[in-house]
């Protein structure tokens, strides 16, 4: 299962492997013996486990489920505004198909996605790594990195909107005092590159936090083991502590992609989606709130949801791995 | 762990904090219920039920008479102790107040009092019988009636034949033109094609902006580039019957005035406030905008040195170079619910006919520097760009509405879409009017 564990590459430690295994298989015993009590005890508390159920249940469906199937009902009218609305079957999903813009946004989407996967999750995945391996100041960097997961997304939208300003901006009033010549941060090969970077640095904090969870769960043992063994630094980042974290980095890729096809404060107060910056969240937002077609407006969210989870259930098949316990 | 345990009790903290701010607004609106159940125990001493009345309009964040109106509630308060008044307000710089105003008066949320557009803005919630005609209600109340010059009564009327929002400034849009700054580099103001042209290439090759202006949120381009060409008729007539062939060589003359560096480098990427920034603080020469966006131009050297003028005409163009946008595009309206409401109806009609006494529009005109909408009031400026304003709206050769009131809303998206595309010679004029024209259509079926 972990390489380091296997005693054809280790013949002489048989006391580190022994313990590792008697320790596993330890725990896996009380574990069933705790499951069996568990099950026997639930079946008289049936009652009480649908009665804490219920009020999320009904949240959920409320919240989520109502506006899901109303999102599907509308998105087979053709609407004007809010008060008229005419059923055209497959019109908007005609439309959908052959729609250039949103072919576009597509593309625009997962281009941010792919800076998020690599840069979002590897920074967040370096940083708790690096935070992992301190003795000292540990909860500081959490605090610290983990702050601009707290801050309101259009506040750090405004921000940047403030960095990457032509004529007032901060950057180009750096480039002026070095008498450099200004940039045009926003252009059109540009703007998508520089509305990623507060993306992705916005989120980072919150992986890395789920990373040092992780990583904090993983029994001391098996670092006692390689320190025994002379493992340490990179080595043993990526064949002990990685491999043991790997579901959840499977998590988190899943939770970032799902978050990526919801961008939309970045891009809206950025750029106004312009200059090649439309994504999917903002195009279904022009054509539902703008343009006051809900009925195409719906559509686009259907396609995003149908979209997000193949890419998820892709995502998710690639990263297919045995699962770890220890 | 310590350290992980005490960000997560402060998330705690913070998310029972909004908990506690949603409570609050729950009070609120058990309080605006109040007098509902309050109406039916007869109170014995107090002569007047006590009624909490909301008002919903645009007069907040950073409108110029956001303080003239919150002046005029406290007056009628101060007046009608019984009534409470309960001011809110959105900003009108983003499309986020029309869905509002329309979630509103479709989920059973009305204010009591409503602020907004007249015309295709309103016709939603007009036809479904959200709100009601003032007719009778104006009839009833000649002195009220009379306070209103009868044209700004009459530019509200809905395609019904009804008036169903009583008007309080009317504005105009024009060319905002930074008088200092074409005296520096001496150049003639913009009073026509060629002197416009000569600016924009003097001005660019000077590092100056010389027109601030937004691609995405492009109204005040689209509307003064196409009442340039098409002159005030074919402005009016929408796309609903086939395009003007005048309104390709609009979009052309945004090309021509683009390849000469008259809009900002990032005009792509701002939207209309910083393109006023711009204005504002002295970097631009000229700007589109409304008579509204007089208020927010603090700087003296600006605000000062700023007169307006109507677009010029371009050559070929059908305008008559004293074509202006304007109108009284919005009124308060009295919706259903209100009237329906015994306890409410009065008071409400005595705030709607407070608010639209002579007095306060006064005072919101003198504020905003729009065109008040009551007869016999004065129409002074707050500066001598206001009076500008006003002398130009007085001698304009027509006033029309803006053409977003014309077309449906996904057409003019599509309009504004297309300036992009056309200045920078990635679509025609034609192409984008072309497929306008199809939404358009699409949109009427």
């Amino acid at each position: 299962m972990i390489q380091w564990l296997d005693p054809k590459l280790h013949p002489d430690t048989p006391s580190s492997s022994e313990a590792a295994s008697s320790f596993k298989f330890g725990r896996i015993g009380a574990a069933r013996e705790n499951k069996t009590q568990v099950v026997i005890k639930m079946k008289g508390d049936r009652k009480y486990i649908w009665i804490f159920l219920f009020p999320m249940a009904a949240f959920l469906t409320l919240f989520l489920y109502y506006p899901f199937f109303k999102s599907l009902y509308f998105s087979f009218y053709r609407t004007k505004g809010f008060f008229d609305k005419k059923f055209i079957g497959w019109d908007n999903y005609e439309r959908l198909v052959s729609d250039k813009l949103l072919g576009a946004a597509t593309l625009h989407t997962l281009e941010i996605m792919l800076y998020v996967l690599i840069f979002q999750v590897g920074i967040a995945l370096v940083l708790a790594v690096m935070v992992d391996n301190i003795t000292k100041l540990k909860g500081f960097f959490r605090s610290v990195f983990f702050f601009p997961v707290v801050i309101s997304g259009t506040a750090i939208s405004l921000l940047f909107v403030l960095f990457y300003n032509y004529n007032f901006g901060l950057l180009n009033n750096v480039l002026a005092g070095l008498g450099l010549e200004k940039v045009l941060w926003l252009s059109e090969t540009n703007a998508l590159k520089a509305i990623a970077v507060p993306t992705v640095w916005h989120y980072v904090g919150f992986y890395f936090v789920l990373f040092v969870t992780a990583m904090s769960k993983i029994p001391e043992d098996y670092y006692d083991a390689a320190k025994i063994e002379g493992i340490s630094g990179f080595k043993k980042m990526v064949k002990l502590t990685i491999p043991l974290i790997l579901s959840d980095i499977k998590v988190v890729i899943t939770l970032a992609i799902t978050g990526t096809l919801k961008v939309f404060d970045f891009v809206w107060v950025i750029s106004r989606a312009q200059n090649g910056t439309e994504v999917l969240g903002t195009y279904m937002y022009k054509k539902a709130m703008v343009d006051q077609n809900f009925g195409y407006g719906s559509t686009v969210a259907i396609y995003m949801v149908v979209l997000g989870v193949v890419i998820a259930l892709l995502a998710n098949r690639l990263l297919k791995s045995e699962e770890i316990t220890y | 762990m310590k350290r992980s345990s005490l960000i997560l009790l402060s998330m705690l903290v913070v998310f029972t904090m909004f908990l506690a701010a949603c409570g609050k607004t729950e009070e609120k609106n058990t309080a605006t219920e109040q007098p509902k159940t309050e109406s039916e125990k007869p109170k014995e001493e107090a002569p007047k039920k006590d009624v909490s009345l909301r008002v919903f309009s645009t007069f907040g964040g950073t409108d110029a008479a956001r303080e003239a109106f919150q002046a005029a509630i406290d007056e009628f308060v101060s007046k009608n102790p019984n009534v409470k008044v309960e001011n809110d307000t959105m900003s009108a710089n983003d499309d986020g107040f029309r869905t509002k105003v329309n979630t509103d008066m479709t989920s059973g949320n009305e204010p009591d009092v409503l602020f907004y557009f007249v015309g295709a803005d309103a016709q939603g919630f007009v036809d479904a019988g959200k709100v009601v005609p003032l007719n009778e209600i104006l009839d009833a109340d000649p002195e009220w009636k009379a306070g209103f010059s009868p044209a700004a009564l009459e530019n509200t009327r809905q395609k019904d034949g009804n008036i169903y929002a009583v008007p309080l400034t009317g504005f105009y849009e024009g060319l905002f033109v930074n008088k200092k700054i074409f005296a520096d580099n001496n150049l003639e103001l913009p009073t026509d094609w060629d002197k416009l042209k000569k600016a924009v290439e003097t001005l660019s090759k000077k590092g100056i902006i010389p027109l601030a202006a937004p691609f995405d949120q492009s109204h005040y381009v689209i509307e003064h580039f196409i009442l340039s060409a098409a002159g005030a008729k074919g402005h009016n007539s929408g796309l609903l019957d086939g395009i003007d062939p005048n309104w390709e060589k609009g979009y052309a003359a945004m090309k021509e005035l683009y390849d000469l560096g008259a809009f900002p480098k990032d005009a792509a990427t701002i939207d209309l406030s910083m393109a006023s920034n711009y204005y504002g603080e002295g970097k631009a020469a000229m700007i589109l905008e409304g008579s509204w966006a007089m208020g927010n131009w603090k700087d003296p050297n600006v605000i000062d040195n700023t007169t307006v003028l109507p677009f010029p005409v371009m050559p070929g163009g059908a305008g008559t170079g004293k074509d202006i946008i304007g109108g009284f595009g919005s009124g308060f309206y009295l919706p259903k619910s209100t009237y329906d409401n015994a306890d409410k109806k009065d008071a409400a009609i005595a705030l709607l006919k407070h608010l639209t006494s002579p007095a306060v529009i006064e005072k919101i005109a003198l504020a905003n520097g729009g065109t008040p909408a009551a007869a016999g009031v004065e129409i002074k400026g707050k500066t001598q760009t206001a009076t500008d304003g006003f002398a130009m709206a007085a001698s304009a050769s027509s006033v029309n509405n803006p053409i977003d009131s014309m077309v449906a809303p996904e057409t003019f998206s599509t309009l504004r879409a297309g300036v992009q595309a056309v200045v920078t010679g990635k679509k025609s004029p034609a192409d984008v009017l072309k497929e306008a024209k199809e939404i358009e259509d699409a949109n009427k079926k």
